[in-house]
C-alpha cells in the first residue's frame, strides 16, 4: 500500500523532529545548573556589593583554586531567602550578615559549629558560645546631611537624634523603616535601649512629625540626602563616607547620644556539600591580608591589625570608635525584634 | 483482492487511522498542559497551601490577622485608589493619541508611534526614576524654577504608571482604530453626520471591545506593580509593594502568601470578565469592507498634532533624562559628561547582561513552541480538551509576577521534586517569564491562527495530511512570521521583567532587571541608569534584527512590537 501520512514511523518522526527543536533551542542555549565542583562554594552575604567584591579579590588572590560563588542581598532580603531555602539551603557558608538576624533560632538551627584559625584574634564577646558564628566586622548609624539644602534653607548642622526634632527640620529627614531595613532596625534598637522604651518611644513619636519618609533600605536614606531630595538622610557611616568620596557635597554627623552600631557574622552551615573548601574561606576571613582589607572597607573592625584609613578621619570618623558606639545588647534586639517592630508598625508605620 | 475486500480494508485503515490522529492529538494537547499544570498551577497551589499554614496546622488564622488589620484596608484602598485613577487617565490619553495616530492626517506619524513604545523597552523601575530625576525635590524642574513641589506619594505612582502602561493600552486602541470599513463613515457622512455624531455613533461603538481590553489590561498591570511604587512611592504603600515587603523584609511568608492570594482576586475576575466579554466578540470588519480614508481636517491635524507632541515628549523626557543622567559625573551636582557610571562596580560586572540576553533567547525558543502549539490545539484540533486548554493557557494573565516567583520558590526548591534539577539555573528563569506571559503571547499567536483560514487545514486533512504534515506544510510557512513576533514579545519582556525574577536569582544567574533593583537600591542611581540604558539598547537591537529578517523575507506589515 501506498505510504499513508497517518503511518506511525512517521508521525512520530515529525512529532520527536517538532519537539526536538524546542529542545535544542534550550539546550544548546546550554545553562543547564554547573554541579558543585571540587572547589566551588556558594556564600551568601549582606557586605555592599563595592566591598564584597574587594574582599573577594583579595580572597582569590591567595587561593587561585578555589571558586565562589558570591550572592550579595541586603540583610531582610537574605533572611526571606534563607528562610525559603530552609528545607534545602543552596549555600555553604554566610559571610558578613547582621547578628541580630543571625541569632533568629531559625537559622542558628542552620548553622555548624566551627572554629577557625586563628579564632582567638576576635574578642570572646564577638562570637557565639557555641561557636556557630563570629563577627569580625560592622557598621553603625551615621546622619547624611546634604550642605547645600542646609545652606539654601538656612539649617543648622545637626548633632543629635535629639536636634532632629526642631520644628525647621519637618519634612526634611528621611530614616530607614525598621521593619525592612537592618540599619533602620538598629535605630530603633539602640535608642530604645539608650533612653529605656517608655522614653524611647515617646521620642521616635515626636521624631515621627519630622520623618518625610520612611524608606525600605538602608542606604538609600543617605543616597537620598546626597542627591539632595531630603536635608538629613539617617544611615550608617561607610555610606556617609563613600558618597562625601564620589564628591556629593554632604557631611557625616555621628548623633552624639551614641551610634547604634550591628555586627556582621559568618558562620558555616550544616548542610554544606563542600565543608572542606568553606573552611577554607571561613579560615581566609580570619587572615592577616583579609583583616588588611577590612580596615579598607569597614569602620567597624573586630580584629585588632590595621589602622583607619585617611579617607574615614577626614570624614569626620573619630579614630578610637569605640568613644561613640552604643554598647548594643545585641540578644535583646533580637529576642524582641518581632515585639519592636509590631509595635512601630501600629503607632508609627504609614 | 476482491473490490468488496479492498474496500473493507480501506474502511478499516481508516477508522485506524483516525483513531490514531484523535489520541495522537490527545496526547499533544496533554504534553502542552502538562508545563501549564507544572509551571503555573503547581506553584499556584503551593502559595495557597502555604497560606492556609500556621505555627498551629492548618488554619485561616493568617487570612484573619490580614483582612482584619485597618493597615490593610488602608493599603486595599491605596492600590485601588491608584490603579483606578492611573486606568482610566491611560485609557482616556492613549485612545486619543490611537485616535491621531490612526485616524487623522498628522505628520512623523511612524516616529509618533514608535517614541511612544519606547517605555516598553526599559525595566518599570526607570520611569519613576526618571520622573524622579525630572520632578523629585531636587530634580531638574525644582532646580531651574526654584519651586520646592515634592513628587514622592499618589501622584508620582499615578504619573509613572500611566507612563509605565500608556503603550500597553495605546498598542490595543491602535490595532482596534485601524480596523475600520469606509463605507461606515461614508454613510455617515452621506446622512449629513458631523464629525463629533461619527465619533460618537460609529467610532466609539466599534472600540467597546478595545476599550474594555485596554481597561482590564491597564487595571492589572497597575494593581500588580511594584517597581513603580516602590521608588517614587515614598510611604504610600500599595499592596503590591507590601507584599514584597512582607516577604523580602520580614521574611513573612505566610502574609506575604495572604496579600498575594487577595491580589490574585481582582485580578483574576478582571481577566475573567474580559475573557468573557470577548469570546462574544465578533470581528466586525466583513470581506467587503472598504479601507478607511482619511478626510483632510487643518484644524484637526493641528489640534492632534500638537497633543501628539506633548506626549511624546513627555514619554522622551522621562526616559530621556534617564539616559542624561547615566552620561553625567555625578547628577545633579557636575553635569560634564562621563562613562565612568558605565565601568559597573558590581559583583560579576556586566555578567547579568549577558545572562538576561541568554535567557530571552532561551524564553523566546521555549515560547514559540509552547505558545504556537497552544494556540494550534485550541483553534484547530476539535477535542474536548480544547476549553480546558484555553482557560489554562490566559490562566497566567492573572497572576501577579512576584506571587508566580514566590511560588516557584516554594514549590521547586526542594530535592524530591524533579523540576529541581534546573533549580537556580537561567532555564527556570526562562521557563518561569514565558508562563509568566505566556497569556499575552498565546493570544499573539492564536489571533494570528484565527486569520488564517481553517480551510487550508480542511484541504489538507481532506488531502489525507494529519495535522502534523499541515503544520509542517500549511501552518508555519504562514505563521511564522507571527512567531517571529511571538519571539520577540518573550525577548522583550525577559529582558525587562523584575517581579518573578526576583526571587529565582542565584549567585550565577543574576539578570540585568534585577542589578538595575540592586543599584538603585544601594542608591547608585547613575549606575542604575546606566545599566538599563544597556537593557534598552540590547532591547533595540534585537527589535532591529528581527525587523530586518522580516523585512528581507517581505514581510513589512508584521508589527513587532506588543
Amino acid at each position: 500500500m501506498k505510504s499513508n501520512y497517518g503511518e506511525p514511523m512517521n508521525m512520530n518522526k515529525i512529532v520527536s523532529s517538532f519537539f526536538c527543536i524546542a529542545l535544542v533551542l534550550t539546550l544548546s542555549l546550554g545553562a543547564w545548573p554547573s554541579h558543585a565542583q571540587a572547589n566551588e562554594i556558594t556564600v551568601y552575604t549582606s557586605y555592599e556589593e563595592d566591598e564584597a567584591a574587594a574582599f573577594l579579590d583579595a580572597f582569590y588572590r591567595d587561593n587561585p583554586d578555589i571558586s565562589v560563588n558570591l550572592l550579595r542581598l541586603s540583610t531582610g532580603d537574605l533572611h526571606a531567602r534563607m528562610l525559603a531555602e530552609s528545607s534545602n539551603p543552596r549555600h555553604d557558608v554566610i559571610w558578613g550578615w547582621a547578628v541580630t538576624n543571625m541569632v533568629d533560632p531559625r537559622i542558628m538551627d542552620m548553622l555548624e559549629p566551627y572554629q577557625p584559625e586563628g579564632i582567638h584574634k576576635v574578642p570572646a564577646r564577638f562570637r557565639d558560645a557555641g561557636n556557630k558564628w563570629f563577627a569580625k566586622t560592622g557598621y553603625m548609624a551615621a546622619f547624611c546631611v546634604n550642605n547645600e539644602i542646609l545652606k539654601r534653607k538656612n539649617l543648622p548642622m545637626p548633632a543629635s537624634w535629639e536636634d532632629l526634632l526642631r520644628p525647621e527640620f519637618k519634612g526634611e529627614v528621611v530614616m530607614p523603616n525598621p521593619a525592612s531595613s537592618g540599619t533602620g532596625y538598629l535605630m530603633i534598637a539602640s535608642i530604645l535601649q539608650m533612653k529605656g522604651e517608655e522614653e524611647g518611644w515617646e521620642y521616635l513619636e515626636k521624631l515621627d512629625n519630622n520623618i518625610a519618609q520612611y524608606i525600605k533600605s538602608g542606604s538609600r536614606p543617605c543616597n537620598a540626602a546626597s542627591a539632595g531630595e531630603f536635608a538629613v538622610g539617617a544611615s550608617f557611616a561607610l555610606r556617609a563616607i563613600k558618597n562625601i568620596e564620589e564628591g556629593f557635597p554632604i557631611t557625616m554627623v555621628i548623633p552624639s547620644e551614641g551610634a547604634g552600631n550591628e555586627l556582621e557574622a559568618t558562620g558555616l552551615m550544616k548542610t554544606s556539600r563542600n565543608k572542606e573548601t568553606a573552611k577554607r574561606f571561613i579560615d581566609w576571613t580570619l587572615s592577616e591580608k583579609a583583616v588588611n582589607e577590612y580596615y579598607k572597607w569597614k569602620e567597624i573592625v573586630t580584629v585588632e591589625g590595621g589602622a583607619m584609613p585617611q579617607n574615614f578621619i577626614q570624614a569626620g570618623l573619630p579614630q578610637d570608635i569605640g568613644s561613640v558606639m552604643v554598647d548594643m545588647d545585641f540578644p535583646w534586639s533580637s529576642a524582641n525584634r518581632d515585639r519592636i517592630l509590631d509595635e512601630w508598625q501600629t503607632k508609627l508605620e504609614r | 483482492m476482491g473490490l468488496k475486500n479492498r474496500l473493507a480494508y480501506g474502511f478499516t485503515q481508516k477508522i485506524v487511522s483516525i483513531d490514531k490522529e484523535v489520541l495522537l492529538k490527545i496526547l499533544v494537547a496533554c504534553l502542552v498542559a502538562l508545563p501549564l499544570i507544572v509551571f503555573v498551577l503547581y506553584p499556584l497551589f503551593h502559595i495557597l497551601g502555604r497560606s492556609f499554614q500556621t505555627p498551629d496546622g492548618i488554619g485561616l488564622s493568617n487570612y484573619f490577622s490580614v483582612l482584619g488589620s485597618k493597615r490593610f484596608l488602608g493599603l486595599v484602598y491605596n492600590s485601588f485608589a491608584v490603579t483606578l485613577v492611573t486606568t482610566g487617565l491611560t485609557v482616556f490619553l492613549a485612545f486619543i493619541f490611537a485616535f491621531s495616530i490612526q485616524r487623522t492626517n498628522i505628520p512623523l506619524k511612524n516616529l509618533f508611534r514608535l517614541i511612544t513604545l519606547v517605555p516598553l523597552f526599559a525595566p518599570s523601575l526607570v520611569q519613576a526614576q526618571g520622573l524622579l530625576l525630572l520632578l523629585g525635590r531636587n530634580g531638574l524642574i525644582n532646580r531651574t524654577l526654584g519651586t520646592d513641589f515634592s513628587i514622592y506619594g499618589y501622584w508620582g505612582i499615578v504619573i509613572s504608571s500611566v507612563l509605565y502602561v500608556f503603550p500597553y493600552a495605546f498598542l490595543i486602541f491602535s490595532a482596534s482604530l485601524a480596523m475600520a470599513d469606509n463605507r461606515l463613515y461614508e454613510s455617515s457622512r452621506i446622512l449629513g453626520a458631523g464629525p463629533w455624531r461619527t465619533f460618537i455613533t460609529v467610532t466609539l461603538p466599534s472600540t467597546r471591545f478595545a476599550l474594555m481590553a485596554s481597561t482590564f489590561v491597564a487595571f492589572t498591570l497597575v494593581i500588580t506593580d511594584f517597581g513603580n511604587p516602590m521608588v517614587i512611592g515614598g510611604d504610600y504603600s500599595v499592596l503590591a509593594t507590601e507584599v514584597y515587603n512582607q516577604v523580602i523584609g520580614q521574611a513573612n511568608f505566610e502574609l506575604g502568601t495572604v496579600i498575594g492570594m487577595v491580589l490574585l482576586l481582582p485580578v483574576a475576575l478582571a481577566v475573567a470578565v474580559e475573557k468573557y466579554f470577548n469570546k462574544n466578540h465578533q470581528d466586525q470588519l466583513s470581506e467587503h469592507a472598504k479601507p478607511m480614508v482619511v478626510q483632510p481636517h487643518k484644524l484637526r491635524d493641528a489640534v492632534f498634532t500638537i497633543y501628539s507632541v506633548l506626549i511624546c515628549l513627555c514619554i522622551l523626557a522621562v526616559v530621556g533624562i534617564v539616559i542624561f543622567a547615566s552620561f553625567t559625573h555625578l547628577w545633579p551636582y557636575r553635569m560634564d559628561l562621563s562613562l565612568r557610571h558605565y565601568a559597573f562596580d558590581v559583583q560579576n560586572g556586566i555578567q547579568p547582561l549577558w545572562n538576561s540576553i541568554y535567557v530571552g533567547f532561551m524564553a523566546a525558543g521555549i515560547g514559540i513552541v509552547a505558545v504556537g502549539l497552544a494556540a494550534y490545539i485550541t483553534e484547530r484540533f476539535k477535542t474536548f480538551l480544547d476549553s480546558p486548554l484555553y482557560f489554562l493557557c490566559i490562566v497566567p494573565a492573572a497572576v501577579p509576577g512576584m506571587v508566580l516567583g514566590l511560588g516557584y520558590i516554594l514549590a521547586f526548591n526542594n530535592p524530591s521534586n524533579p523540576v529541581y534539577a534546573i533549580y537556580g539555573s537561567l532555564l527556570l528563569i526562562a521557563i518561569c517569564n514565558v508562563y509568566y506571559y505566556h497569556a499575552q503571547g498565546f493570544l499573539i499567536a492564536s489571533t494570528s491562527m484565527k486569520q488564517i483560514s481553517s480551510t487550508y487545514d480542511e484541504a489538507s486533512a481532506t488531502l489525507g495530511g494529519t495535522f502534523i504534515r499541515t503544520i509542517r506544510k500549511v501552518t508555519l510557512p504562514i505563521m511564522w512570521p507571527t512567531l517571529v513576533g511571538v519571539a520577540v514579545f518573550f525577548f522583550m519582556r525577559s529582558m525587562v521583567t523584575l517581579s518573578a525574577v526576583i526571587f529565582l536569582i542565584t549567585p550565577s544567574s543574576q539578570v540585568a532587571a534585577v542589578s538595575v533593583l540592586l543599584l538603585e537600591d544601594r542608591g547608585a542611581v547613575n549606575q542604575a541608569a546606566a545599566f538599563s540604558v544597556c537593557i534598552m539598547g540590547v532591547v533595540v537591537a534585537f527589535l532591529l534584527l528581527a525587523r530586518l529578517v522580516l523585512n528581507y523575507f517581505g514581510y513589512r506589515n508584521i508589527s513587532l512590537i506588543r
